[in-house]
């Protein structure tokens, strides 16, 4: 083994550029790790963690450095690999930003030379955040606020601050928004129309702008607020901004609201804003309770597709087919797949990468299975301790901070979620694994291929010892996106994978195969 | 801008961070600025607060 490291003085990349790089040296023949990071404290500390730390890195790397740390099985491999990473980032000076454009430094050149900008999206780390959106806020901008890391104090300040200047302040950490039918960072390609989303959620926005459109309708605008909004601490300030923009807005005819339960105060705040709305208001508070959001006089929905087919009905649509799953048809399947399970298969393993699809899977199942552990657990004892080790029945969001420390969103990079696709595999206790795919811009260009490979690799191998392995999913996303969501689903299905066309009917199904497995199993 | 005005105006963009939001952006004929944000103060955040002060 051998460790080598560059220290690249004074040089800034952004991150998912690095991660990209990084993950293309450790494809390199005779490469064991390889990090090409900034010299943060919090960076220098998971080198360490990884083996990569060098005593040049000790000397040299301070925090607007840029480290490339290799270990390989010899000093020509990691030579070789420092060399392609300096060789790809000459290439990226040589070749510009965005081909031959001017590529300002700072907000303010910026502005200058687009005076008409009425938006910044901030995605850079989020320590230097607040400075960055305040200034733009000062300017007059709308922020879409995509970083995370962002202090809930600083949160609170940028969104006063937002309110007094009747600006938007959507995050932090909010990685979806469409406004007037422009998708924001993490969104799907959906059709324009009348249907308003104020989400909380950011996957919850994209299962549910992608459903609207799936069934024929469309969206006018979604607007994220960043998970925490809905805590007291913060009021849920831009959840009732976004609220009241909606219901004055012209191009809006009915709103959605998504979010995990707000805390007390901001759940009241919210829905007596609703119920002042002539507009109807479908409510999704993922596992809330249904009754205040009728009494407020809005529609209560208990999955994302239910608020997705109650605001496609109440904007004036009518479903061009039976969209749920068919009752009978499911048992059939279950049955079908039932028998080809081994003795001893019996447990679910969910492995997501968006983090509401996660959650609304594990509320879904949580009672049929009698507990599943996992990153979100419901309850304190279901918390799973080891993260790379499935319990039971186990539900993992692959996008939560643990797993993405140093590593592109599992939506970017799916490598992680298909490794582990191959791990549950070999458990003998595995019957199904279920998971999500999140297409639209900055995914991954083929979700489903990357998925099909694990499974192909997992199936084999359960094959070989006389097992059968039951794989759900649903794929989040248009036929409009460039990923092509019909061609993603025959892809799976050529793969023997159960494809559902939401992730509800898909946790229905996973829900009514464990009722069915239980009852064998007393 | 007025957050109505934003909802039915072209949405003009000025991108900080991430370059693939602002090429997406492009791609769809979306109005959009990249910047190529560096850390201020070369990422010395003593220096910064002091800057922030001296403001």
């Amino acid at each position: 083994m051998f460790l080598q490291s560059h220290v690249y003085k004074n040089t800034f990349r952004d991150s998912v550029y690095l991660m990209r790089l990084s993950s293309m040296l450790r494809e390199l023949d005779g490469v064991e790790g390889a990090e090409v990071i900034i010299g943060t404290d919090h960076n220098k500390k998971f080198l360490r963690a990884g083996d990569l730390w060098t005593e040049e890195i000790e000397q040299n790397a301070g925090a607007n450095d840029l480290i490339i740390s290799v270990r390989a099985v010899n000093q020509q491999k990691a030579e070789a690999a420092i060399q392609r990473a300096l060789d790809e980032m000459t290439k990226e000076v040589d070749r510009g930003d965005l081909a031959g454009e001017f590529v300002p430094r700072t907000f303010e050149t910026a502005l200058k030379h687009m005076p008409g900008a009425n938006i910044a999206l901030i995605s850079i780390p989020g320590r230097y955040a607040r400075r960055e959106a305040e200034k733009i806020l000062e300017a007059g901008l709308h922020v879409m606020l995509f970083s995370d890391n962002v202090s809930m104090e600083e949160e609170i300040a940028l969104k006063q601050k937002a309110l007094e200047k009747g600006l938007l302040l959507m995050g932090p950490d909010c990685g979806t928004a469409i406004i007037n039918g422009v998708p924001l960072a993490f969104a799907n390609r959906v059709r324009r129309g009348n249907i308003g989303i104020v989400a909380a959620a950011g996957t919850g926005l994209q299962e549910v702008s992608s459903l609207v459109h799936n069934l024929g309708g469309g969206i006018s605008h979604g607007i994220g607020t960043g998970g925490r909004d809905v805590k007291d601490a913060v009021g849920g300030l831009m959840m009732l901004q976004g609220l009241k923009a909606l219901i004055e807005d012209v191009q809006t005819a009915v709103i959605v609201i998504i979010a995990k339960p707000p805390e007390p105060q901001v759940t009241q705040k919210v829905l007596q804003a609703a119920a002042q709305s002539p507009k109807p208001v479908v409510v999704n508070f993922l596992g809330g309770d249904p009754e205040p959001i009728r009494a407020a006089g809005c529609e209560s929905a208990l999955t994302l597709k239910e608020a997705a087919e109650k605001a496609f009905r109440l904007a004036g649509g009518e479903p061009a087919a039976a969209p749920s799953a068919n009752f009978t048809a499911v048992k059939e399947v279950i049955e079908a797949e039932k028998r080809k399970l081994k003795p001893g298969q019996r447990y679910l393993r969910g492995l997501f990468s968006g983090g509401t699809l996660a959650y609304e899977s594990l509320l879904m199942l949580n009672q049929a299975a009698g507990g599943i552990y996992s990153n979100l657990a419901l309850e304190p004892r279901f918390r799973l301790t080891d993260l790379f080790r499935s319990r039971e029945h186990t539900i993992i969001d692959f996008g939560e901070d643990e797993f993405t420390q140093g590593r592109l969103h599992p939506m970017i990079d799916p490598a992680l979620r298909g490794n582990r696709i191959v791990a549950e595999g070999k458990d003998p206790e595995t019957a199904v694994i279920m998971f999500d795919l999140v297409l639209g811009f900055n995914a991954h260009p083929d979700p489903a291929g990357a998925a099909v490979e694990a499974i192909m690799e997992a199936s084999a191998e359960a094959e070989r010892e006389g097992r059968h392995l039951i794989f759900v999913t649903s794929v989040c996303g248009t036929d409009e996106d460039f990923q092509n969501r019909r061609e993603q689903v025959e892809k799976l299905n050529k793969a023997g994978v159960l494809v559902f066309p939401s992730n509800a009917d898909a946790s229905f199904f996973v829900k009514e195969l464990l009722n069915n497995l239980l009852t064998e199993h007393r | 801008m007025s957050i109505q005005s934003l909802l039915n105006s072209e949405v003009k963009v000025i991108n900080l961070g991430l370059e693939d939001f602002a090429r997406n952006l492009k791609e769809q004929a979306v109005d959009v600025l990249h910047v190529r944000w560096q850390p201020p103060a070369m990422g010395d955040q003593n220096l910064l607060s002091l800057l922030d002060k001296l403001k």
